[in-house]
């Protein structure tokens, strides 16, 4: 019997969300890595100008052709995919940062300061996003530093709301009545108790935010907003090429392939770690 | 059993709804089907696409007297100028017969006889002198241009006297500002006025369009389409789908990028040189380019040939001095330098300008070669021309940094904010030379933003104010011309090729060097 049992719960161990979860969690990492390493994996200087090469098709020389400056379009695009991702990831760790620390404060003091600071975030939240971070953005001159400023004042009050909401929930729970009794402080209780239960949550809203970020800040630079010429960055290097499409169309479609798999490959992350953190599955796994 | 149902139906709902689009698709090509049928039949019907029909470009309505207007009125063929441009720019008399120079500052013009305007109105003396009068009442610019003492009608004459002499009076009665039309008929609320054209203004949208008519009185010869729309469609990549689709017939503004989808039997691309020119102020107050060797660098590190041939993809002329090769005085009558990269590190060597630290920047003095290049993206080629020279002078040791902003106007007339300033401006738009010199490079000028300072220079405009004949007009122009290069106060990059675009089967619809004359009455479709 117990034999079996054994058996049953290391089956279990590589069921398909763990399949996936490790899946797309490696192409994530691919991605980072590339971004990480472009300097070293591009063929090509990226920003190097040859008017002789301009506009090629995609060939042996370059499988992504080139642009109309002449430069290689596959250094461009994993030269961008460090702009984009890494960009893309610092906006999400600082506004899921902020947002976090800010929500469990309102949540587990209360008063004065939760009024306030929810008021403020709501005022953040009656405006339609992009628009809001448009006007930021041109209010603060262009530059990819300056699109993710904009992005995180747009961004934060969802991660507060959510922090926030959990706080109040699970500051109600009974360990936590019971460490305050056994002398536990406020920061100890935040930190031991309440950061822990609550981390899930956000963790799967921060990965699934990672996409939509990358395609907001893509479109700031589209919009000429965010990256600023000559950046390498795929929402930039699509505009740059938007009148091109009917006649030298890798120059749109690369950058715009790069940007739709790497916000596939983020977002398809993001929804495995939900289903891989969800409670149901993780109870029904501990009844068995 | 009733979810299933649902399913179907729902299914049914959205195959239906996805076939009706594509029945749209269909029925939104029937109308330019029928067109072809209305063209072939009684009624001709014309539509023009136009980039710069709008408030962004001062052009929200077709009155000359309001800023821009002039330029819609007179491209598509409602108003009429005394004087106009011939293909080799040169001026000869259109709703004028002809003109005499009585002394330096009275000139006599003899109108065409029988000439109405739209309205009815037949155009006489008193309708020139009252529309002229009206125009420097209202147009800050004609009234700087013109310098008018007083006018005087009689008959078919009006005799102008100016305040000071204006050698250049005839060009600037070209200039679209001056067509010529009916004031007693006044200008509509929606900026309609009543000129001589070959077509009637019936209908006006600003930003939208402008709806014509054939004039049936027309003096100079027979307009042959019997409707015209003239589109505002401000997006390149809209006008290009337009001209695909068949929405319009002919464009004005296609993006260089969509020319290949062009070039080939189903269409006609007229182009020409204009005076329209890409070109660099040198910022005479700065640090970096006031140094003569800098700017000359800078004038030797710019690849010229290779922003016209590959950036433009051909189209475009590289420019040597302020005007192109159609003019007199324009083209190889000057000489600049030409594009020689080691030969402009070479020139940087030995000023000075050394890179010690490896970093691929060059400096002196402790100061870095770092140019700052204010420019602005509403014309296609001057962001591009920013990128390739970010790259080019990269490569001989400068440090480029490009402000490519919308905002350049308020930038420029702060001399501590830049070091080049690269712009497109026409040179000539009244054919005559005088015009440039003294709106961009003398002491008194107002776009002299660079400060640039020249005692040869001076002395020469002021010959040139008081000079009547062309010919030496001329030879005034290419010396000044070279004094501004021999200073590598300017660099003059490339000049504009602008072209139309008309479907197969458009005919007369020709591109003209000055820019003005679009629409005209030799205008016709098959």
């Amino acid at each position: 019997m117990r034999k079996t049992g054994t058996a049953d719960r290391k089956k279990k161990k590589w069921d398909g969300i763990r399949i996936r979860l490790w899946i797309f969690g490696g192409l994530a990492l691919l991605l980072v890595l590339a971004a990480f390493f472009a300097e070293a994996i591009c063929p090509y200087d990226p920003y190097a100008q040859d008017l002789s090469m301009a506009l090629r098709a995609p060939d042996m020389l370059h499988p992504f052709g080139t642009d109309r400056f002449g430069r290689d379009m596959l250094s461009r695009v994993i030269a961008g995919a460090r702009t984009s991702i890494f960009s893309a990831l610092a906006l999400v760790a600082v506004i899921t940062v902020t947002g976090t620390v800010l929500g469990v404060i309102c949540g587990y003091f209360g008063g004065l300061a939760d009024a306030v600071m929810m008021r403020i975030s709501d005022i953040c939240l009656a405006f339609p996003g992009l628009v809001a971070a448009m006007g930021i953005a041109a209010v603060l001159g262009g530059g990819i530093q300056n699109a993710v400023i904009a992005l995180a004042v747009v961004s934060w009050p969802k991660y507060a709301r959510l922090a926030r909401s959990q706080t109040l929930a699970v500051r109600e729970e009974p360990y936590v009545a019971a460490a305050r009794l056994a002398g536990s402080g406020p920061g100890q209780i935040i930190i031991r108790h309440i950061l822990p239960n609550i981390a899930g949550n956000i963790l799967v809203t921060a990965m699934l935010d990672v996409g939509t970020m990358m395609m907001e800040i893509a479109a700031l630079s589209f919009l000429g907003l965010g990256a600023q010429t000559p950046t390498a960055e795929w929402g930039s290097m699509m505009s740059d090429g938007r009148s091109m499409l009917q006649t030298y169309p890798w120059v749109v479609l690369t950058p715009g392939l790069a940007i739709f798999v790497s916000v596939a490959v983020f977002n398809l992350l993001g929804d495995t770690l939900r289903d891989y953190l969800d409670p149901r599955r993780l109870h029904k796994r501990n009844e068995m | 059993m009733k979810k299933r149902v649902f399913s179907i139906l729902l299914a049914l709902g959205l195959a239906v709804t996805a076939l009706a689009g594509c029945g749209g698709e269909q029925e939104a090509q029937d109308p330019a089907a029928g067109q072809v049928q209305e063209t072939s039949g009684e009624k001709k019907t014309f539509v023009f696409g136009d980039t710069t029909f709008n408030a962004e470009n001062g052009i929200a309505d077709i009155n000359p007297h309001n800023n821009s207007g002039g330029w819609a009125c007179i491209r598509y063929g409602v108003g009429e100028t005394l004087f106009r441009f011939t293909d080799s720019m040169e001026l000869e008399p259109w709703l004028a017969k002809g003109y005499e120079r009585v002394d330096d500052l009275t000139w006599v013009i003899t109108l065409q006889d029988g000439v109405t305007f739209t309205s009815g109105r037949a155009m006489d003396g008193e309708a020139v002198k009252e529309c002229l009068e009206a125009l420097v009442d209202t147009h800050v610019r004609a009234a700087g241009d013109l310098h008018i003492a007083g006018i005087t009608a009689q008959d078919q004459t009006v005799t102008i006297k100016t305040q000071v002499p204006v050698p250049a009076l005839l060009n600037f009665l070209a200039d679209p500002y001056a067509c010529i039309v009916d004031m007693q008929a006044g200008v509509t609320q929606e900026g309609i006025v009543s000129g001589t054209g070959p077509y009637r203004a019936v209908s006006l949208v600003p930003d939208t369009s402008l709806g014509l008519v054939k004039n049936e009185d027309y003096w100079n010869g027979n307009p042959k389409i019997d409707e015209i729309t003239v589109r505002t469609i401000s997006d390149g990549d809209t006008l290009t789908m337009a001209l695909q689709s068949g929405e319009i017939d002919a464009a004005y503004g296609m993006p260089y990028a969509s020319y290949p989808l062009f070039e080939n039997d189903g269409y006609t691309i007229s182009g020409c040189a204009t005076s329209r020119v890409f070109f660099g102020a040198m910022n005479f107050e700065s640090e970096i380019t006031s140094d003569p060797a800098v700017r000359k660098a800078i004038a030797m590190g710019i690849d010229k040939e290779g922003f016209v041939e590959t950036l433009l993809g051909g189209n475009g002329y590289p420019a040597v001095g302020a005007f192109p090769d159609n003019f007199s005085f324009g083209g190889d009558a000057v000489s600049a330098q030409t594009y020689d990269p080691e030969g402009a590190k070479q020139v940087l060597e030995d000023a000075g300008w050394v890179d010690t630290d490896g970093d691929g920047v060059r400096e002196k003095d402790g100061t870095s070669l770092v140019l700052r290049w204010l420019t602005y993206p509403s014309r296609q080629e001057l962001p591009l021309l920013a990128e390739a020279a970010q790259s080019s002078l990269g490569e001989i040791g400068f440090q480029v940094e490009v402000n490519c902003t919308a905002d350049h106007n308020s930038i420029r007339v702060d001399s501590g904010a830049w070091d080049i300033y690269v712009s497109a401006m026409v040179t000539a738009p009244t054919g005559d030379p005088e015009y440039f010199f003294n709106y961009h490079c003398l002491d008194a000028s107002s776009n002299n933003d660079g400060h640039y300072h020249s005692d040869r220079l001076e002395e020469l405009a002021a010959q040139m104010a008081q000079t009547f004949d062309p010919e030496q007009r001329a030879q005034l122009a290419i010396q000044m011309q070279q004094t501004l290069l021999d200073d590598n106060a300017y660099v003059f990059c490339s000049h504009l090729r602008m072209s139309m675009i008309s479907r197969a089967g458009v005919t007369g619809l020709t591109a003209h060097p000055c820019d003005y004359y679009e629409i005209t009455v030799d205008l016709d479709i098959a």
